[in-house]
Parts: structure tokens; sequence; C-alpha cells
């Protein structure tokens, strides 16, 4: 695999506060190899071992895009919810940033149950039968489609499952990190400090409280998709 | 890097089904072929997604990994005129209809309910299975050569506020008769639909016999599963499968020929089923031991 430039500055990421770890004591020991100094009972990540991290995943996402992989980023954190969001539509993949249901991935028959459902009910709610209904009805059937909006909305475009998932937190999304692992989906996980890094085929260790560096990590791997993308239009 | 060239020629692989034997048991410094499951039964009617088996975790990428060791960063040199691209958040809004041509370009209109660019909105309805067809639904009776025998069914009940509700408990052993065999547990109001959930429990975990070339074990071996014990021994060609109930069932769908095996501690079906599949995993080719230490197999056969 070929490697290449993606702007990854120490000095950038030292901004965003990517180095900073959980407090000492909620340490995960594995994590040893990654933690270069404590400070002030929080510990500090080795960040030269981050950007190498970073570098080989972008390197990973850049080859996967330029093959026609689907990707799908899992950010369900109140405050990464929105930049997770903006990042996968800039980058054109599948996200979940509200709840991750248990089973989506696992369960996808009826995941896809569900997406049908949710296709069905907008496209009602496009040509007007909703209005057509009782009130109460209608009322109902909006409800549901709100719901379905809320947890769906990201996948209403994933066909298949998808090939490389991108977690966000990893204490947060366990349950996502577990099914892929099942189905033996290659992940790539943002680790802190408290984490594991033997789950994920490919950990970065970062702090993945501040959104600032969420929004950094994020930013790397959507520009290598979308580099990845157009790689792939100019030579099928 | 051994990961993401791993990662790299796994996915290449994913884009076509592929059989692939497990092999995390060579050299150390091997591609980790832990993407893919070693029971892949790749026919495209197969519901069974690949799994990912505890014998693929390859940990030896930590082996060589010296936490003091100095990591240097060492990117490669920008591009002449390299410009940093915008960030996700700056750069221009897109209006939403912008976002959905793009999403369709790439993925068709899936189930998003509305199509830009003109396809056909209904296009997942094909691959929806008729499952509100009249009547029985005709499910597939002959599937990827694997053939299935009902090891026990029991009733069970569970007693509520109302009465007694009961079930119907099938635990099924699948296997064809080249090696590879699985048990699976299912229950069902019913005993036909029970035997089918077994069978597809049985199809996802599914494991490969070591055997000799007479078609039977290379060593003894022992195994254990909950309160039940089974020792399974190779026996000389002509000696045919001799074990009682479930382990009988078990080696015989997993075509061992000549084999003697004992249930030594419980008798329960299930649970013996299991530790037959726990005994024989448990077991090692020659090949794999005389590479391992590094002896020829002479050595072994002493």
């Amino acid at each position: 695999m070929a490697r290449r430039y993606w702007n990854i500055n120490l000095e950038e990421m030292l901004e965003a506060g990517v180095h900073f770890g959980h407090g000492t004591r909620k340490w995960n020991p594995r994590m040893a190899p990654y933690i270069s100094a404590k400070r002030k009972g929080i510990h500090i990540t080795n960040l030269t071992r981050t950007a190498r991290f970073l570098s080989e995943a972008c390197d990973l996402l850049f080859d996967a895009a330029s093959k026609r992989k689907q990707f799908l980023i899992v950010g369900t954190k109140n405050k990464a919810a929105d930049s997770v969001a903006r990042a996968a539509i800039r980058a054109r993949c599948h996200y979940v940033n509200k709840k991750w249901l248990g089973g989506m991935l696992t369960n996808w028959p009826t995941t896809e149950t569900r997406l049908h459902k949710f296709r069905d009910l907008r496209t009602e709610q496009k040509t007007g039968g909703l209005n057509r209904l009782p009130k109460r009805d209608a009322a109902m059937l909006k409800r549901q489609l709100s719901r379905l909006q809320t947890y769906l909305g990201g996948i209403k475009y994933m066909t298949r499952l998808p090939d490389i998932v991108i977690i966000v937190d990893q204490q947060e999304e366990y349950t996502a990190l577990r099914e892929c692992i099942t189905l033996g989906i290659p992940t790539i996980c943002l680790i802190d400090t408290n984490c594991d890094p033997d789950l994920a085929d490919i950990s970065i260790p970062a702090n993945d409280d501040a959104i600032a560096s969420i929004r950094l990590i994020l930013n790397k791997l959507v520009v290598a998709i979308c580099e990845g993308r157009s790689s792939y239009i100019r030579n099928p | 890097m051994a990961a993401t060239t791993a990662a790299a020629a796994a996915l290449s692989s994913l884009s076509f089904l592929s059989p692939n034997p497990p092999i995390s048991f060579l050299f150390p410094k091997s591609t980790k072929p832990f993407f893919l499951s070693g029971s892949f039964r790749s026919l495209s009617l197969s519901l069974a997604p690949p799994r990912a088996k505890a014998s693929d975790i390859d940990t030896a990428f930590f082996d060589d990994l010296d936490p003091e060791e100095e990591v240097v960063f060492d990117p490669p040199t920008p591009p002449e005129g390299f410009t940093p691209p915008p960030a996700f958040d700056d750069g221009p809004d897109e209006t939403e209809d912008d976002i959905a041509a793009a999403y369709e370009e790439l993925y068709g209109p899936a189930y998003s309910g509305v199509s830009v660019l003109g396809n056909d909105v209904f296009v997942m309805d094909s691959k929806v299975k008729k499952t509100s067809a009249f009547g029985k639904v005709k499910k597939e009776k002959v599937r990827d050569g694997f053939e299935e025998r009902v090891v026990q069914v029991r009733r069970v009940t569970k007693v509520v506020k109302g009465g007694k509700q009961l079930h119907f408990r099938a635990v099924v052993v699948v296997g064809d008769k080249q090696g590879q065999v699985g048990v699976g547990v299912g229950k069902a109001k019913e005993v036909i639909g029970a035997v089918q959930k077994s069978a597809v429990n049985a199809r996802r975990n599914i494991v490969t016999i070591p055997m000799t070339k007479y078609l039977t074990f290379p060593h003894r071996s022992e195994g254990d599963y909950g309160a039940a014990t089974v020792m399974l021994r190779p026996a000389a060609p002509g000696t045919g499968v001799i074990a009682g109930g479930a382990v009988r069932i078990v080696l015989e769908m997993a075509g061992v020929e000549n084999a003697l095996g004992k249930q030594l501690g419980s008798k329960n079906a299930l649970n013996n089923a299991r530790a037959t599949v726990v005994a024989v995993q448990k077991m090692k080719q020659f090949r794999e031991v005389a590479q391992e230490r590094g002896i020829p197999m002479e050595e072994l056969w002493k």
C-alpha cells in the first residue's frame, strides 16, 4: 500500500488537545505502549504513535475508497454527534449519530425491514398520503417517521453491510464494536487511555472527549475517503 | 504496517467471496486472516455472515512492539503546491438536493424514498423475500451440501400465570462428510420450526476436523463443555465409529470413519455434542506440530 502525505502536523494535534488522555486511575494497562507521560493526574498519549496510526488508517481508507467500499461512521456522544453527521455527509458515507440500536449489523435483515418501512413512510409523505388519513393515524405515522429518521437517517443509503466501520469512542460504542468483531468487519477506532487497543483493527490513540480532537481526526479520515473516491473516478 | 497490508489484502478479497482456510497457526509474521472467518461457506444464498473466530486473532502484532522504542514519525514529503483541503465544517454549504444527488450517484436510491437522478425508488423491493406469501413459504431444502441430523428434540416448558407454555428445543448436527461439522440449538413452538432454527444456528458455528487419510483422528484428546467430558481416540481402519448418542452423530456427520469415543461426565446430549467439538478443536495435525516445533515429522512418529 502506498504511503501518501496526509498533512498530519504534530503541532496541530497538540493545539487540538489530541494528546490528553483520561484520568490516571481509569487507564487500561494495555494502553501502556501508547502512553508517554503522566501530567497532573492525566495520561498523555504519545503523539508520534498517534500520527503513525492515523496515517496508516488514512492509507487504508484511501485504498478502500478507491476500490469502492462502503464505510460507516459511528459516533453517538452528544458532543460529537453533529460533527459525525457533517463529516459523513461530506465524505458521502453512512453514519450513525444517535443511539446505536443493538443488532443493527448482526440483525441486518430486521434493520432492512425497518428501512423498508422508513422508505414507504417517506414516499407516502411526499405523495401526500398522510393528509388523507384521520388525524390520529397521521400523527402516529409522523411520529414513527421522525423516530426512524433520527435513528436510521444516516444509513438510509446502505444496501448491504459496510466494509469498514469507523468508531469514535470505544467505551461508548462497545456494542457496535462487538458486532463488527463477530461479523469480521475491519474497524478503525479512536482509542483513549481507558480503552482496549486490541479489539479494533486499527486503533488510533487520541482524545475522545474534546470536540476539537474528534474533528481533527475525522477531518483527516474524511479527506482520505474523498481523495480515494476521486482517484477511483480517474481510473475505474 | 503489517496491519494495513493485511487489511488491504483482506479488503481486496472482500470484493469476491472466497473460502479462506484459517492459517493463523503459521508463522507469526504472516498476514492476519481474521477479517475472514474460516467457515466462510460462500454461496450467494447463504444467510450466515462471515464470522471471525477466536483462533483467527493474531496477537503477534504487539510481540515486537517495544514500549521504550523511539517511534519516529516520518511522513512522506508533501507534494509541491500542496494546500490543505478545507475541513468538513467550513467549505460551501451543500443543499439537500446536492447531497441526495451525490449519495444516489454512489449507492443508488436505496431506502431514501426520493430519487433525484431519476432512478427507480423501489429498487430495494426485489431484494425482499416474499414473506407475505399465502400459505407456506417454500424454503429451499437443499443448502450448500450440508446434511442435517437431529440429535434430540425435547419439549420444554415455561410456567407462567396462565399455565404452561410449551416449546420444542431441537439439537441438530450439521455436516458434510468431509470434515466440517456444526452443532446448533433452536427453540420454537413447533418441532419443524425448531429444527430449522437449530440448523441455521449450526451453520453459523462450523468447525473443521483434522483427519488423517484413513479417516480417523491424529491423536487422542479430551474435551469438556459444562459437566460433559468426552474422550476421543483414533482407531485402525475398519473399526467404525464406536461412540454413544450425540458423540456418534457428530463424528458421523464429520465423515470420521474410525474412532472411539466415550462420554465420561454428564449424559446431556447437547453438552456432549459441544464437548466433542471442543475436543476436536484441540487436535492438531502432525504437519502443524512439526512446523511449529521445527522438527521433521519422522521425529513425531517415534
